[in-house]
């Protein structure tokens, strides 16, 4: 899965909720999404990320839903959603990411590596 | 349809089966014709072709056992039909399946007044797909129109939490059945119940408890009265069922008993011997120590979940028994004072799973009433609701389908039963649809009246007029017991679904051919395997389908490489289908072929058992040789186990097709385990290669990585570093693939790479499997690289890479896999 997508699928853009939203928020949330989508409401097919409009479909929500139920995951999307700045795709990524200074990961250091 | 929902559950065991409704506020368990809740899963057809279902077939297990059949739950998925001789009729597993449910469904009649048309059928958690596939089978000969699967500790879970107290915490579902042991870690927090792992035996249970006794009867017999009677000895068989019937009569009784006597309907005839009645008086005392070992089994399953999801003992806040052999005390003592957890009193055993089946019914809307004539009310709306709902401020989503000659809805809001709460006016948009919250009284069913308008502010009438939400405890998406994926020709998986993905899900992943398939070959074929396991080599998981690409079926000859888009589902109950695309025939395939156990053929599996004694010996050799202590441990119990495979192989021999697959399966593991022990051998060699993954990997990332990919990294490397004071092989090889890929993401940037990976390729260009092509690839990759032109120089070279050879072996045990 690429940046963009593992970016965009984050269940926080899928769910259209807030990082803070509770346990119980992301259950009505899934809910009211899955309900307008077999209906067939057009107005729940797609949703919006910085980086455009996506399509929502019943397997994002719900695995949306399953990602944010574990606890220990839905930390790992709030971490992606935090970082507001999209990524950018793979053949113009350097720039965007080489802006500002970046913490030299540990594991490097450890390796005696340093940034050159 | 009218009044209250029929949701309706099944539990359909190996040993008893049960059916219990829920009406959206309280279960009930149906009880049959003989007054139980329990409905033994035997099966008999007499002479004249007369089918008996439940105790009355039970009866005549040992009287008549060529025409009596029990068990049959273990053999589901497989190819094995069971005979009954005097009728000279012959029953597949799913048949046999649905003659018990169809007793079952018959039992709602005639309790309820209503013959079910959907229904929630209960499976084990460790259950594979073939199993789930004739499961589902089954209830549809039943004559169950619609129907859903749902894990047993799912079920269970469910039943346990609906009638608790609410308490947040963690507590473990302990079900040990007729042949089966699961164990789940369950987790509420604020109503949400959460599965957070399970684990579990396929072939532990109490049946197991009565061989133990049966083995002691022998031993008792052999001592007192001189004879000698062997389970493998085929003239044996009748005396072996009466000490087997028996034994489980003495152990069910002495879960009340202190001290009971082995009684016999008729004394033992064996071949040689005057018949005689051996009246073995069994205690308690002995029986705990026949079956502690057994216990201790289920015990380190139990201990082995606990462990991997990072759960200590005194975070455990209860243990909830499930099944007939928990009703012993000696085993409820020991689990509950080992695990060190209180146990929830108050549930029962033995309906359990039944009831938490039919309260799932409930949360996924299949009421199982039988449609009625179609009476129009008014607008005909199409709605969605939870049934049952843990939010207390669920939406209702509804879409007017069919206004009839009637005027058309403009607005809608929804009015509580008790007149506590009206929601707000939800207008109608664009597609007719509208969508309201609305609050709910906890713990009750709550009956929202729907009240629509026209645009006038006319009152409309609508169909269905209401809806009903209960609120309690609810649970997510059934989560897959087992990875799936698809085999590849070099004995690798490509995972599809990992463990724990919720159900239902659909992923495609794009293959490449090995080899050319020529059209109208009769013989040609390209396998695609789909496999179900937790192993990384394609070998030791199951092969659960092959989706074939036939010669007589293509439209032109499929060239080498070729592209295949994959795509497999799973349904919720896990039932798999899978599509192939392959753009370069634009041709679609979906057959899936075998979707069954394999038989398990004595010869064979005596075979695999030689080798692995073998490979044991050959282990243990070097073990001593090299000292290497701590690998001795897992050899030792790899030997125990092959001794149990050795028991088993002696019985699938004399027949028992059941000893014959728990053999197949425990030789799949112990190979794993040696597998295992192979690679823990290698600890030192692995440590190696740590230290060069992370410099290698590292350097790239650091040079030539993202941001995010050198955060990633960093991840990875502390989880390597923790599977490496755990000395956790198999998660160390985890994750160091990933830094590998992390790595090899960043090299493919540097513009240095392609350009050494096309000339490494090219080097072996003489083995391609098509020449030619290879030949005139290698020639685009030269201009390529003279224009500068990465990108492409990057493309020809993964094409290139599909036409280099294979590795035979790794595919002849890679099921044959076609594809990379
Ligand atoms: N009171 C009891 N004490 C001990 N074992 C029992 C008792 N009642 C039933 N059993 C055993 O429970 C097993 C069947 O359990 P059950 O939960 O119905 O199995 P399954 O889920 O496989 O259908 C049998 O081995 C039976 O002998
Ligand atoms: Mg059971």
């Amino acid at each position: 899965m690429s940046a963009v997508d593992r970016w965009g699928d984050n269940p926080f853009f899928v769910l259209d909720l807030p990082v803070t939203a509770t346990r119980a928020e992301v259950e009505r949330a899934g809910q009211k999404w899955l309900g307008m989508l077999e209906v067939g409401m057009s107005r729940a097919a797609i949703y919006t990320t910085p980086l455009g409009v996506r399509a929502r479909t019943p397997e994002l929500v719900r695995a949306a839903m399953a990602e944010l139920r574990d606890p220990e995951r839905r930390i790992g999307h709030e971490l992606w959603h935090l970082e507001h700045e999209p990524p950018s795709t793979l053949d113009a990524e350097d720039d965007a990411d080489a802006e500002g200074p970046e913490p030299e990961p540990a594991a490097l250091r450890i390796l005696g590596w340093s940034r050159p | 349809m009218t009044g209250r929902p029929l949701y309706v559950g099944i539990d359909l065991g190996t040993t008893n089966s049960a059916v219990a409704v829920f009406d959206g506020e309280t279960t009930q368990v149906i009880r049959n014709a003989q007054g139980s809740t329990l409905t033994p899963s035997v099966v008999r057809i007499d002479g004249k072709g007369r089918v008996t279902v439940g105790a009355a077939a039970r009866r005549f297990l040992e009287r008549d056992p060529e025409n009596t059949r029990s068990e049959f739950k273990r053999l589901m998925g497989t190819e094995r039909a069971l005979p009954f001789a005097a009728s000279g009729r012959s029953l597949r597993p799913p048949e046999l399946a649905a003659a018990v449910l169809g007793a079952l469904r018959a039992d709602v009649l005639d309790q309820v007044g209503l013959l079910p048309d959907a229904a929630v059928i209960s499976v084990p958690a460790l259950f594979e797909l073939p199993q789930s596939a004739a499961t589902s089978e089954a209830a549809k000969l039943a004559g169950f129109g619609k129907v859903e699967l749902l894990p047993e500790p799912i079920a269970s879970a469910l039943a346990a939490g609906w009638t608790a107290e609410q308490g947040d915490g963690r507590w473990l579902v302990y079900d040990l059945g007729g042949g089966t042991f699961d164990v789940s870690l369950l987790e509420t927090d604020g109503g949400f119940l959460r599965v957070v792992g399970h684990d579990g035996d396929n072939f532990l249970g109490g049946r197991d408890f009565d061989w133990a006794i049966v083995d002691w009867a022998l031993a008792e017999i052999a001592r007192e009265h001189g004879v000698t009677i062997r389970r493998d000895d085929p003239t044996h068989g009748a005396a072996i069922a009466q000490l087997k019937h028996a034994a489980e009569d003495a152990k069910v009784g002495l879960s009340r008993a202190g001290q009971v006597v082995l009684t016999l309907a008729a004394p033992l005839e064996i071949p040689g011997a005057a018949p005689f009645d051996p009246e073995l008086a069994l205690d308690r005392a002995v029986l705990e120590g026949l079956i502690s070992p057994l216990v201790d089994r289920s015990l380190d399953v139990c201990r082995r979940l606990l462990q991997e999801h990072g759960t200590s003992a005194d975070q455990l806040a209860r243990i909830v028994f499930v099944g007939g052999p928990t009703v012993t005390p000696m085993l409820r003592e020991r689990v509950g004072h080992t695990l060190g957890a209180a146990v929830a009193e108050g549930l029962d055993p033995m309906t359990l799973v039944a009831q938490g089946a039919a309260i799932h019914a409930a949360s996924t809307a299949l009421d199982g009433r039988p449609a009625g004539p179609l009476v129009r009310r008014g607008a005909r709306l199409w709605l969605q609701f939870p049934a049952v709902c843990t939010d207390l401020s669920p939406h209702v989503i509804g879409r007017v389908v069919d206004a009839g000659q009637g005027p058309m809805p403009s607005n809608v809001r929804l009015v509580r039963g008790d007149g506590g709460f009206t929601s707000e006016v939800a207008t109608l948009d664009d597609d007719r649809a509208f969508v309201a919250a609305v609050e709910l009284v906890a713990r009750h069913a709550n009956v929202f009246e729907i009240v629509a308008e026209d645009a006038a502010g006319v009152r409309v009438a609508v169909d269905p007029p209401s809806v009903t939400i209960v609120q309690g405890m609810t649970i997510g998406d059934p989560p897959l017991s087992r990875s799936i994926g698809v085999a590849l020709v070099s004995d690798h998986v490509q995972v599809y679904f990992e463990r724990g993905t919720p159900l239902p899900a659909r992923r495609s992943f794009t293959h490449a051919t090995v080899e050319s398939v020529a059209r109208g070959a009769a013989e040609a074929v390209l396998k695609i395997p789909i496999v179900q396991g937790e192993h990384d080599r394609a070998h030791l998981c199951r092969l659960v389908g092959t989706l074939e690409i036939p010669g007589h079926a293509i439209g032109k000859t499929l060239p080498a490489g070729s592209d295949i888009e994959l795509t497999i589902e799973l349904d919720r109950g896990g039932r798999m289908s899978a599509k192939a695309l392959v753009p370069a025939l634009d041709q679609m395939f979906e057959h899936v072929a075998h979707l069954l156990v394999p038989a398990a053929d004595p010869e064979v599996l005596a075979a695999s058992l030689a080798a692995l004694r073998q490979r044991v010996d050959d282990l243990r050799a070097e073990a001593f040789r090299r000292g290497m202590p701590h690998i001795i441990g897992a050899l030792e119990h790899a030997e125990h186990d092959l001794g149990d495979v050795s028991r088993d192989l002696g019985a699938a021999t004399g027949g028992n097709d059941d000893a014959g697959q728990r053999a197949r399966r425990t030789l799949l593991e112990i190979d794993a385990a040696l597998d295992e022990v192979e690679q823990s051998k290698q600890w030192p060699e692995l440590e190696q290669r740590v230290v060069r993954t992370l410099t290698w990997a590292g350097g790239q990332v650091g040079h030539l990585g993202t941001e995010r990919e050198r955060a990633l990294f960093e991840d990875v490397a502390k989880a390597i570093d923790r599977a490496r004071a755990e000395r956790n092989v198999r998660e160390l090889q985890r994750q160091l693939r990933l830094a590998n890929q992390l790595g090899e993401t960043a090299w493919y940037r540097d513009p240095d790479t392609w350009p050494a990976l096309f000339d490494e390729a090219s080097s072996r260009v003489d083995a391609a499997s098509d020449l030619p092509r290879a030949q005139a690839l290698v020639r685009e990759g030269k201009a390529a690289r003279a224009r500068d032109d990465g990108a492409e120089l990057r493309r020809i070279t993964e094409k290139l890479w599909r036409l280099l050879p294979h590795d035979p072996t790794a595919r002849r045990a890679s099921y044959d896999s076609g594809v990379r």
